[in-house]
């Protein structure tokens, strides 16, 4: 498969940043999008040019690290895949494919196409806890869990921190995120005690980190790798407002 | 900041659009059905808008808290539209979007023009600056009562709306202007009804689907109902006599 690429270069995050073209014929259909990125980092080694700068780790889709918004969405074109596990079959012989880094105020470009994420990890070091006393763990069975508040919290906890949710936006809302987060831990029992200070923590974190508001477009579940719902910021949205009505200090 | 420190937090912000726009559009129905009462005849729209102004404080009660709505609609939208703006700075070269539609990235450009339609379609027909000639004061004479003297027929006197709407209906740039704005009205409230359930947290599987498609059947009704009374007048339909 031979393909266009236009690849986002920056040298530094405030430095300015621009497209570079590179055409290549080497591309299999069993690779994956970062091997296609391998292999082109490879020839540019080769000849004594700087390799193209991209964040990948685990490359099983669960670690969140990989990001990449390519032809204008997060993760590609495909439905609820990360970076790493998107094939090359999925695009045509002869495309063009535009590599962007994940654009956002709160998520600054470190270099071509690494941005730092760090104000996710603010967000969650706000509220995305439980206290729990250390001693004898409790027997298990003692807290008991309804099956489907239970499944609904797995759902949300699914979240892998990518940040798609927040690239795709146009935005740059971090309400699917965060929504996640503060659900998987409102749903369950062991979250209960702080339910109330950790929306309201968290939700001003991610206002204070610069992240915009949501607008209901929807955007965020179709980039979403895990496919999270947007029915998480509903529920964040009803918490967030009884927690606001109701907080004790 | 007081009261307006809820600008502060994205949440209570879009939480401000969602219960001024729902007053909002509790206003759009009620003025939709209102305005249907044309098709009931000279007397029945006139009628209404009588008991409308007989209720002298209530009817004032209502503008103010639908203007303080309005203005805390807009206000909100372009504060939250300037944060918006600043948390992407950067736009993408590419843009694909699966699930944005034309209607919801619309929103601030509709706004805009329904905004600039509401402030002609008051000065027309409420302040009566534009066209002027429209208004005119219709006699009326209750059940059972004879008129006897030119003093008395004063105070049986009342906007004849009827005329004001059919004579500023046959001006075709006015029903063009009108058939235009309400579509757009249409268009906003497409995304409109069903992003405020979201916003206030009633989003659930259950019932969800059936607000999404009500809210786009709304903004069909709200289109067709409106758009057909000048269409009625420049065919004639309605008010042929004047």
């Amino acid at each position: 498969m031979k393909l266009k690429l236009h690849v986002w270069r920056q040298k530094y995050g405030k430095s300015k940043g621009y497209f570079e073209q590179h055409d290549v014929d080497y591309v299999s259909e069993d690779m994956s999008f970062l091997e296609m990125l391998d292999v082109l980092n490879e020839k540019l080694l080769k000849s004594a040019k700087e390799p193209i700068a991209f964040d990948h780790d685990c490359r099983e889709g669960i670690c969140g690290c990989c990001s990449l918004t390519i032809n204008g969405n997060p993760h590609g074109p495909e439905k609820a895949t990360t970076t790493c596990q998107l094939h090359m079959r999925k695009f045509k012989d002869g495309e063009t494919v535009y590599i962007e880094p994940f654009r956002a105020k709160a998520f600054p470009v470190i270099k071509d196409l690494v941005v730092d994420r760090t104000s996710l990890d603010t967000i969650i070091q706000s509220g995305g806890f439980i206290s729990v006393n250390t001693n004898q763990p409790q027997d298990a069975n003692a807290l008991p869990v309804d099956k489907k508040q239970a499944d609904l919290a797995m759902d949300a906890a699914s979240c892998i921190g990518c940040g798609a949710c927040v690239a795709s936006c146009p935005n740059s809302a971090a309400m699917l995120f965060v929504s996640a987060k503060v659900s998987h831990m409102g749903l369950l029992p062991q979250g209960q005690p702080e339910r109330k200070k950790r929306v309201l923590a968290m939700v001003n974190t991610m206002d204070a980190e610069g992240f915009g508001t949501c607008r209901n477009f929807y955007e965020c579940e179709a980039a979403c790798p895990k496919e999270i719902s947007v029915r998480f910021i509903a529920r964040m949205n009803r918490d967030f407002l009884k927690a606001s009505l109701s907080k004790e200090d | 900041m007081g009261i307006l420190s809820y600008l502060q937090s994205s949440i209570l912000s879009k939480i401000v659009m969602a219960v001024t726009g729902a007053m909002l559009v509790g206003y759009i129905v009620i003025h939709t059905a209102g305005n249907l009462l044309i098709y009931s005849g000279q007397d029945a729209i006139n009628s209404y808008s009588q008991f409308l102004h007989s209720l002298g404080p209530v009817l004032w009660i209502a503008r103010i808290v639908l203007l303080l709505a309005l203005i805390l609609h807009i206000w909100t939208s372009i504060v939250l539209k300037v944060s918006s703006n600043e948390a992407k700075p950067e736009k993408y070269a590419v843009k694909n979007y699966f699930k944005a539609k034309l209607t919801s990235r619309t929103m601030l450009w509709t706004g805009v023009a329904v905004f600039l339609f509401v402030v002609y379609h008051v000065s027309h027909l409420t302040l009566h600056i534009t066209n002027p000639e429209h208004v005119v004061n219709q006699m009326y004479l209750p059940h059972g009562l004879h008129l006897s003297s030119a003093a008395s027929a004063l105070s049986y006197e009342r906007t004849d709306v009827y005329r004001m709407v059919i004579l500023g209906f046959q001006n075709p740039l006015i029903s063009l202007v009108y058939m235009i704005a309400v579509t757009i009205v249409g268009f906003h409230l497409n995304h409109a009804v069903q992003s405020m359930f979201q916003t206030l947290g009633l989003n659930h599987p259950k019932y969800f689907p059936t607000i999404q498609k009500s809210s786009v059947a709304l903004s069909f009704i709200i289109i067709f109902c409106l758009i057909s009374i000048p269409i009625s007048v420049l065919l004639k339909l309605i008010g042929g006599n004047l």
